[in-house]
């Protein structure tokens, strides 16, 4: 036999493998398992509160949303509509006829003074259209969830004539108390 | 007889820890599943789904929704199905249970003909331009 092994096979009690105070190790593991139990129920809550107590963002989807509202307005098939543009080639869109052209509403709902400031904007290059509140473009580069999400996106389109025209749409959704906690 | 005593012993107490075991885990699931279907999320969830939809949607079409959770919730609720989405200018309201339901606005300027329940589906018929 080496030197330090217990004589197991030996039936005398001093000679056992098992140690006198097994018992007692039984207990020691089962409050070390219900401690880790407990932190791992922790965990799972603490994620699971804070996975639900997120609000969903849909702030991309509703700007991206919006960037092909504002395109289907001005462009179909590849050509200008006859409501954006004239037979000389005369822009008929503009500020101010922008929000009825393309049938856009920006009023929100009355939540934390979101009426007070608008949570939409949208450039439109071309066209020289800039709709919304214009201070939501300052924080386009910037990164964050608590800024406001910006998605700007272009298209070519020809007018009758065949002149190529590059449209580039850039819209802005804030509503960032409803989206981010 | 001594030992069969510490037999018995050792079984109690295994049991017991395994009962515990499974009351903690049975506690833990309750929770998750919980906090998964709670109105609050699904309200939500469907406000943003339906103003979503409604911002995508041309004059003319016809959006039919199912929403068989949101009609399990609001029945444990004891709330009228018909109440469950309302929408009044560009804002759809979701409420499954007496309060003030969650709000969302859509950009889209346009006429909301009709919104009536269809079994476990909701059904927006959609007019034209305002």
């Amino acid at each position: 036999m080496n030197r330090g092994q217990k004589n197991c096979s030996a039936s005398s009690a001093k000679n056992s493998c098992f140690p006198k105070n097994r018992r007692g190790t039984d207990k020691i593991m089962s409050v070390y398992w219900f401690v880790i139990l407990f932190i791992v129920t922790g965990a799972v809550v603490y994620m699971v509160g804070v996975f639900y107590g997120n609000p969903y963002d849909v702030r991309e989807v509703e700007a991206n949303v919006l960037i092909n509202h504002i395109a289907d307005c001005v462009a179909e098939g590849g050509y200008l509509n006859k409501e954006v543009i004239d037979d000389e080639g005369k822009f008929l869109l503009n500020n101010d006829n922008f929000m009825d052209v393309c049938n856009l509403n920006f009023n929100v709902e009355d939540f934390k003074r979101w009426q007070e400031q608008e949570q939409y904007y949208v450039e439109v290059k071309v066209f020289g259209i800039a709709k919304g509140n214009i201070n939501l473009k300052l924080d386009c580069d910037k990164e964050g969830k608590n800024f406001p999400v910006c998605v700007e996106r272009s298209f070519y389109v020809l007018d009758e004539k065949g002149k190529s025209y590059e449209i580039k749409i850039l819209s802005v959704v804030r509503k960032t108390e409803k989206n981010v906690q | 007889m001594k030992k069969r005593f510490k037999k018995g012993n050792i079984l109690i107490e295994n049991v017991i820890f395994i009962v515990l075991t499974l009351f903690f885990l049975t506690i833990l699931i309750l929770f998750v599943v919980s906090k998964m279907g709670s109105a609050a999320v699904l309200e939500e969830k469907y406000a943003k789904q339906i103003a979503l939809i409604i911002d995508s949607s041309k004059p003319d079409m016809i959006m039919v929704l199912t929403m068989e959770d949101v009609f399990e919730k609001a029945e444990k609720e004891n709330f009228d199905f018909s109440k469950v989405v309302s929408i009044q200018e560009n804002v759809v309201n979701v409420k499954l249970r007496e309060g003030a339901g969650y709000s969302y606005s859509f950009f889209n300027n346009i006429e909301i003909d009709n919104i009536y329940q269809d079994g476990n589906k909701y059904v927006f018929s959609i007019g034209g331009y305002k």
